[in-house]
């Protein structure tokens, strides 16, 4: 089967003029300027499959919101391809655009002083949807996420979290086979984050729609993604499952002992960095390689009524190959130019 | 009297600095805004010339001959630099709204003389600035100003203009100051407008109205923002008749000083007993 | 065919929607239709108090008082009907790419340019419009001379070139500011130069008036775009000379120019977004 997304080396450098207010110096910054350049996506090779759920992790400028928009054409790469679906997604053409979405949790599409509705009718025109599976989709969609008394009030006075509930309805009425979302569940609270879940994994199942999500929420991906793809500094670093994330990147176990003399005994720094202390348990942070190893000097000394390893929690592992992976995208990504 | 002295320099600077980073845009903004203008010269030319081809001889409307009527459109874009006070009203009245205005009730410092200052620091830079394109245009349209004032004359202009800044300060500020009983005053505010562009002479010399609105035009105050600097100049209005027209100008300024005041004192009276 | 259906029922729903919005803050929609029919009447008061002092705008130029106000009436529409449909819209293009809202046209499966040049239809200009085609008809039953049915639809055509006329420059100006940034001073700029479209074309005269007609005419075709029409309908070009019917040419000729340009701009400038994130 044909891949449904696939790039090859796509790159996108910007220039970042130091702008400047009013006309008269933005008309002399056309002729003199200074600017940097930014390597936003410095070469990314990605395949995806259809139906599958992946997952885009990295720091705050680390080239995911770039990838998503190269992909669904709303700029234009410096080098390299993508095909989505077979189309390239800058030439936006008009057949590409009616089968795949984009949902941005920063910003909004729908009419502010307008009922969501009023919104949804539009898009019913401007994307040929016929009368009958628009009204099947749109309740649909409604029932799922709980918003059908909603529907006719005015979007300015929803929450965030049911107007994130609609912007996803707007974008999925006309069944796209690609969604891109990018940090869809940004401001939101824990239960508006859960509905959301909930939701995007039932319609995953059902429709089998290939997705591809940025977040920064660990509990996002966790919940939903299978795959995860970590781009720091517009490179691909990691490709793969998230329990492989943890074992390549999380250098270190948790090992935690409760001690049968219900004391902890002293100078056990030795071993590892200890990470609690609550007698008579105590968690040790151990090098991987070395896990074994300390756990058969442990138990040969003291006497133990239960000993458990655990991997370390996810978001630490993230955090920690996150600001690795930005001390050393600001080394390489930005250069100082003048012109 | 020194730390009065201090908080209004203090007042006056920043409020300039703060207009100066745009003077890019001001200077551009200026020549612009004769563009219009251009075009009323032209729609001029060829209406004297008209009237000279059907009357025989030299043509004048409402007493203003070609170049008389082309100086007074120059010299009312004078005078509006003096009198305009964009965003005054508007800006006192979103004050008032918001609820930021709490902030002269409790501060030590007085809004009208806050607002007085802070306009003041913006007709400096912006004098400062336009000076240039002004110059420009003036110096290109020096044939069309056939007699310039003479001595006192000269005073008289410079003090007529000095005092359209302070009346148009204090009208718009008077305004300004009726949301305190109105919630809504932007489109009071634009009736103003309208009435302002028209009867102060901006649109043209407001000699050239029919009886009774040439009458109605000059017993109003708004003649004084646009119309009267430049009839001084142009000598429409000589001797007796221009001191007399001082005098009612420098009335008209202390009477609406002394409405601005009232209205803000009654004004944040009523404020601070029904609240906000 | 397909195609035009749909844009137009899309554009049905845009004026719907206005509507509905508008309707919303009724209060407000009422100030603006007020205020801006106001600003007209002033205007119509200092042209009556120009034909009071003389018969006609410049010797020979056949610009007479109903003739002028015909013309005046035909400026009048053109101008609501740009402000009706697109003014709004080329001054949201600029908060569009300021914020990056300008994706979301982007993603849509239609022209993007049609999509962002019509998305709010500013109903409260409609009063103008209204007082336009009053003023021409008022103004046109005064003059001797019947009108016959083939010029009216010239007019029509004419009033339409100059709508296009004045929405390529409009939005050839909005579309600069992806390069340029948000700039309200554009706007401003576009204000100035239609403003010399106000008065019959005739009345730039001399030295300085010729290269001014000649740069409003064939660079920047703004006096084209009410002078043919107004001419159509009160001062007959019939029989046309050659040169007239070089004049009424320029209408669609320049239309189509000005229209082909923007179109080139607008699309250049979309290669060029950057989108703001968020």
């Amino acid at each position: 089967m044909k891949c449904a997304i696939e790039t090859s080396n796509l790159a996108k450098y910007y220039r970042v003029y130091s702008k400047k207010e009013g006309l008269v110096p933005s008309l002399v910054g056309l002729f003199r300027r200074e600017y940097r350049e930014v390597h936003a996506v410095r070469g990314i090779d990605v395949r995806v499959e259809p139906g599958e759920f992946v997952a885009f992790l990295g720091p705050n400028g680390a080239g995911k919101t770039t990838t998503l928009k190269l992909l669904s054409g709303i700029i234009t790469p410096t080098s390299g391809s993508a095909s989505v679906l077979g189309y390239t997604p800058w030439k936006r053409e008009n057949a590409y655009r009616r089968r795949f979405a984009l949902v941005m949790g920063q910003k909004n599409q729908l009419w502010w002083d307008l009922p969501a509705a009023e919104s949804f009718r539009l898009h019913q025109q401007i994307y040929d949807i016929p009368e009958a599976s628009f009204r099947q989709t749109m309740a649909e969609l409604a029932g799922m996420m709980e918003v059908e008394p909603l529907l006719h009030r005015p979007v300015r006075e929803l929450s965030l979290g049911e107007r994130m509930r609609m912007e996803l309805i707007a974008a999925l009425l006309h069944s796209p086979e690609v969604l891109f979302l990018d940090e869809p569940t940004i401001g939101l609270d824990v239960t508006a984050q859960f509905t959301i879940h909930r939701f995007l994994r039932h319609y995953q199942q059902t429709r089998g729609t290939t997705i591809l999500l940025t977040s920064h929420y660990m509990k996002d991906v966790d919940a939903l993604c299978r795959r995860v793809i970590v781009i720091a500094g517009g490179r691909l670093i990691y490709d793969g499952s998230l329990p492989g994330l943890v074992e390549r990147f999380g250098g270190y176990k948790i090992i935690s002992v409760l001690f049968s003399d219900g004391e902890v005994p002293p100078d056990l720094e030795r071993f590892g960095q200890i990470v609690s202390r609550e007698p008579p348990r105590m968690r040790l942070r151990v090098d991987r390689q070395v896990v074994t190893a300390t756990l058969r000097e442990l138990l040969a000394r003291y006497a133990a009524d239960d000993v458990s390893v655990e991997d370390p929690p996810l978001e630490e592992v993230v955090s920690a190959l996150f600001s690795s992976a930005e001390e050393r995208s600001r080394e390489t990504a930005v250069t100082l130019t003048r012109a | 009297m020194a730390s009065t002295a201090s908080t209004a320099w203090t007042i006056l600077r920043i409020s300039m600095e703060e207009r100066l980073a745009y003077r890019g845009d001001f200077m551009l903004g200026t020549l612009m805004r004769f563009l219009p203008i251009v075009t009323q010269i032209f729609l001029w030319a060829a209406v004297f010339s008209e009237i000279e081809a059907t009357t025989n001889r030299g043509a004048t409307v409402a007493g203003y001959g070609y170049h008389d009527m082309v100086a007074y459109y120059l010299l009312t874009m004078l005078s509006r630099a003096f009198s305009s006070m964009p965003g005054l009203a508007s800006g006192i009245a979103r004050e008032i709204r918001s609820g930021t205005v709490k902030r002269f009730l409790i501060q030590p410092v007085d809004m009208l003389y806050f607002l007085f200052l802070y306009r003041l620091a913006h007709k400096l830079v912006y004098y400062a600035v336009a000076v240039v394109p002004f110059v420009l245009v003036f110096y290109l349209c020096r044939g069309f100003f056939v007699e310039t004032p003479q001595g006192w004359v000269w005073v008289a202009y410079v003090v007529s203009l000095l005092m359209a800044f302070l009346l148009g300060f204090f009208l718009e500020a008077t305004i300004g100051m009726l949301s305190f009983w109105f919630l809504e005053v932007s489109s009071l505010l634009f009736i103003y407008m309208l009435l302002s562009f028209f009867c102060s002479g901006h649109m043209f010399p407001i000699d050239m109205l029919p009886e009774p609105w040439a009458t109605v035009v000059k017993a109003i105050p708004l003649q004084y923002l646009a119309y009267f600097p430049a009839a001084v100049f142009l000598g429409k209005v000589q001797g007796a008749a221009m001191i007399g027209g001082l005098l009612m100008q420098a009335t008209w300024v202390v009477a609406f000083f002394l409405l601005a005041r009232w209205a803000w004192h009654r004004g944040a009276r009523r404020y601070s007993a029904f609240g906000g | 065919m397909r195609g035009f259906a749909r844009a137009w029922s899309v554009f049905l729903t845009f004026a719907r929607n206005s509507l509905i919005r508008d309707m919303t803050f009724r209060a407000n929609f009422l100030i603006e239709l007020v205020s801006s029919s106001a600003w007209v009447f002033m205007n119509l008061g200092f042209y009556l108090l120009i034909f009071h002092y003389t018969p006609s705008i410049g010797v020979g130029t056949g610009w007479g008082k109903w003739e002028f106000f015909a013309f005046a009436g035909t400026g009048l529409i053109i101008n609501s009907l740009t402000s009706m449909f697109f003014m709004t819209n080329g001054d949201e293009f600029g908060e569009m790419i300021r914020t990056g809202t300008l994706d979301f046209a982007l993603l849509k499966p239609i022209d993007t340019q049609f999509l962002v040049s019509l998305q709010r239809v500013e109903w409260s200009s409609a009063g103008n419009l209204v007082v336009g085609i009053v003023l021409v008809l008022v103004a046109t039953s005064r003059l001797a001379g019947a009108i016959g049915p083939g010029q009216v639809i010239l007019y029509l055509a004419f009033v339409l070139c100059g709508v296009v006329i004045l929405y390529s420059l409009l939005f050839s100006f909005a579309a600069t500011s992806i390069w340029l940034g948000r700039n309200t001073s554009l706007l401003d700029f576009w204000f100035y130069i239609v403003s010399f479209s106000r008065y019959p074309m005739e009345i730039y005269q001399g030295r300085l008036g010729r290269p001014i007609r000649w740069f409003f005419s064939f660079v920047v075709p703004v006096l084209v775009a009410v002078n043919v029409p107004a001419r159509e309908l009160v001062r007959p070009l019939y029989p046309r000379l050659a040169s007239d019917w070089l004049f009424t040419l320029s209408a669609p000729v320049a239309a189509a120019a000005s229209f082909a340009v923007c179109r080139w701009i607008f699309a250049r400038a979309l290669r060029s977004y950057r989108s703001a994130s968020s």
